[in-house]
Order: structure tokens, then C-alpha cells, then sequence
């Protein structure tokens, strides 16, 4: 009955669930690595850095493009910061993901899409 | 849509604060609407030079979150004639602000660039205004790198003295590079007779030579100017004055960028 079901969708739709679970694969092993760059096992939980413009300024070139138009869009997904970048969607996506891991940006799930951004209000102080 | 210029320089006493009030003022009188915001939250004076009275609101409070931008800025459109419009927002220049001010954490100043970034929607989107000017504090302070990180273009402010010249090619290098951001020197305060023997073109390869940057305008060095003693916006009170002529020539080419 269930392969009947799936077989009954239009193809279409099969593809883009394929492209989604890809998608979502790919973040996953994104995550992987670079927790295995900073020599860590677990995601949680994050330290929260402040993302000032000292810190801006004290990073490497490549991940201060990325943060700054995070920055400038306020809230985005890789895609759009790869349109404003010129860089390629997976890059920026490496990218963000690992601001996410440093603590300067937060990521978060609607639907389909991941949307990073800069939580200025949650920090106390 | 429009444009957000930061004035900023390596040293103080460059001439930022007038520069910023007379562009600002000379677009203003071309019909734009322009909004001065002062930044130089160490040493405010715009407050002082425009002589303005019954602020109630200031940036420092906007940066605090405890208002929005509009109770903040006082509209001196009378001080300039002509259609255009002239909104100024004014740092605090009580001791206490100046203190509190300055002993602001990381985190307040990430919010800090949070607001600035905002206005972008609510001044230039909403409220239409055609140019924002930030006059800033010299040097490699957070509130002025704020504004230059906020800012589509950095006027900067330099003279010929050498620790000047110095620490403004480094920042040309390690500052506004970093963050892309397009950058034009205002070269200020130059003896007249530099300009007179080596005639303006020779000056101005000179510069373009030592600081690798465009050079959006060379100024002599005005003692009426520098005395002000009572005339600021010189693009109302003294419209043959050379100053303002110069200032003409930097708007222009303010307007011109894309």
C-alpha cells in the first residue's frame, strides 16, 4: 500500500524531497566537520560570543564577508548571502555554519529553509 | 534609495565635524533630505556648533534602545534655505553621558551596531531621507567603527601632519579595507603656500601616491573656518566663501557615486 502511495506522487515532488534530505544531509556532515576542526564531539551546549565589530575585525577575511552580510541582511538564508557574496551556496553554507559553532550566529529551522542571524537581544548585560 | 557616509579620520582635529556639517548642509540645499547624526559620542559638539536648544532626546539614548529614532532628531531645516531638508541627531555632551558612554560592554556595542544597521530601513526606506551623515570620534573607537560598518562609503579626514598620515594609511589598510568599504580622503588644512608652489595637481598625485586612495577634495587651510566665530554651515552664510565652493565640489561628487 505504501509503495503504492509513493509511486502515485507526481515525480516532481519525489525529487524535491530527495533534494531537501540531501540538503539536510549535507548541514549535517557540514556541522561534522567542523566540530572536528575545533576538536569537539558535541554541538550543545554553544557559548554565545558577542558578534561587535572588534570581533569582525579580528576575523579571517573569509568568514568576515559572511558575518557582515549576515550583519547587513539582519536575517538570511545561505542563499541569499551567497547572492550578495558571489560565493557558492555550499561555501557560504560551510561558513555559516561554522559562525554558528563559534557562538557568533544563530541558526534557525522554518520548514525548508535555515535562516542565520545575530541574537543581539537574548545576551544579557 | 539612499546613501549612509560616515566621516571619519585617524586623529582628532582634522576637521571632521565641519566637514560633516557642510556637506550635509550643502546637500540639504540642493533639495535633498539629509540627517547629521552625531557619533562622537567622547566629545560631542554639534550641539554647540549649530547652537541648537530643547533636545530632549539623544542618540545615546537610541543606542540604549530606550527610544526610537524619530523622538531623537530635531528638524533645523530653517537654518537652511532653499527647498531641502536638514534633520540633525545630537550626542549627549553631559559629563555623565560622556562617561557612561564610554564604559559600554562588547555586547552593548554589538547591539549598538544592531540600531545603527536599522537605520538604514527606518530613516532611508521609511522616512525617505536622501543622505545620512555619522561624524564620528577619531580613531579605532567602537562607536566610530560601528558607523563606518554601517556606512556605504568613508569619508576620510586627514592633514599633513605625519603621525596623521601615518595612522591614516594604516587604517586605510587594516580598517576600511577589511570591511570593503568604498573610501575617499578629504585632504584638510593645507598651507596655502603647498598648494601655491606645487600647484593643486602636483598635491593631489602626491596624495593619491602616499595614500593609494581617491582624493575627494583638497581644502586650504581657512583661518575663518577654523575661528568659525559664529559662521558653521558656510553653504548658508557664506556662499562665495572658497570653503564652500570645495564642499560644492565634494557634493558633487557624493552625488555622483552610484
Amino acid at each position: 500500500m505504501a509503495k503504492q502511495e509513493f509511486l502515485g506522487k507526481k515525480p516532481l515532488q519525489i525529487l524535491e524531497k530527495i533534494r531537501e534530505n540531501l540538503e539536510k544531509l549535507n548541514e549535517k556532515m557540514e556541522i561534522i566537520i567542523e566540530l572536528q576542526k575545533h576538536d569537539r564531539r558535541e554541538l550543545q551546549p554553544l557559548p554565545e560570543a558577542p558578534l561587535d565589530v572588534m570581533t569582525l575585525l579580528s576575523m579571517p577575511d573569509h568568514l568576515r564577508k559572511t558575518a557582515m552580510t549576515v550583519c547587513r541582511l539582519g536575517r538570511a538564508t545561505a542563499d541569499e548571502i551567497a547572492q550578495q557574496t558571489r560565493r557558492a551556496r555550499a561555501v557560504e553554507s560551510a561558513y555559516l555554519n561554522q559562525l554558528v559553532i563559534m557562538g557568533y550566529l544563530k541558526k534557525e529551522r522554518k520548514g525548508r529553509k535555515a535562516y542565520f542571524y545575530v541574537d543581539r537581544e537574548s545576551q544579557g548585560g | 534609495m539612499g546613501k549612509i557616509i560616515a566621516v571619519h579620520s585617524y586623529k582628532g582635529g582634522t576637521g571632521k565635524t565641519i566637514i560633516s556639517i557642510n556637506l550635509a548642509a550643502t546637500l540639504a540645499k540642493r533639495g535633498k533630505k539629509v540627517c547629521l547624526l552625531d557619533l562622537d559620542f567622547r566629545a560631542p559638539s554639534i550641539l554647540t556648533l549649530l547652537k541648537a536648544e530643547n533636545v530632549n532626546y539623544w542618540l545615546n539614548d537610541y543606542l540604549n534602545g530606550t527610544c526610537e529614532i524619530d523622538r531623537v532628531l530635531v528638524d533645523l531645516s530653517d537654518k537652511i534655505k532653499d527647498n531641502g531638508k536638514f534633520f540633525v541627531g545630537f550626542a549627549n555632551p553631559a559629563t555623565e553621558a560622556i562617561r557612561d558612554m564610554t564604559a559600554k560592554d562588547r555586547k552593548w556595542e554589538m547591539r549598538a551596531l544592531g540600531r545603527l544597521l536599522a537605520l538604514r530601513n527606518s530613516l532611508l526606506n521609511e522616512k525617505g531621507f536622501d543622505y545620512l551623515i555619522f561624524d564620528t570620534s577619531p580613531g579605532l573607537q567602537y562607536s566610530s567603527i560601528n558607523a563606518i560598518v554601517s556606512a556605504d562609503m568613508v569619508i576620510v579626514a586627514t592633514t599633513f601632519d605625519r603621525s596623521d598620515v601615518d595612522g591614516t594609511r594604516r587604517m586605510l589598510k587594516e580598517l576600511y579595507e577589511l570591511f570593503e568599504k568604498k573610501t575617499e580622503i578629504v585632504l584638510n588644512k593645507v598651507l596655502n603656500d603647498i598648494v601655491l608652489k606645487g600647484g593643486k595637481d602636483e598635491v593631489q598625485t602626491k596624495i593619491k601616491d602616499v595614500y593609494q586612495a581617491p582624493i575627494l577634495g583638497i581644502i586650504p587651510c581657512f583661518c575663518d573656518v577654523l575661528k568659525g566665530e559664529g559662521h558653521v554651515i558656510f553653504a548658508q552664510e557664506k556662499p562665495e566663501h572658497p570653503f564652500t565652493r570645495i564642499l560644492e565640489s565634494i557634493a558633487n561628487k557624493v552625488e555622483g557615486f552610484a
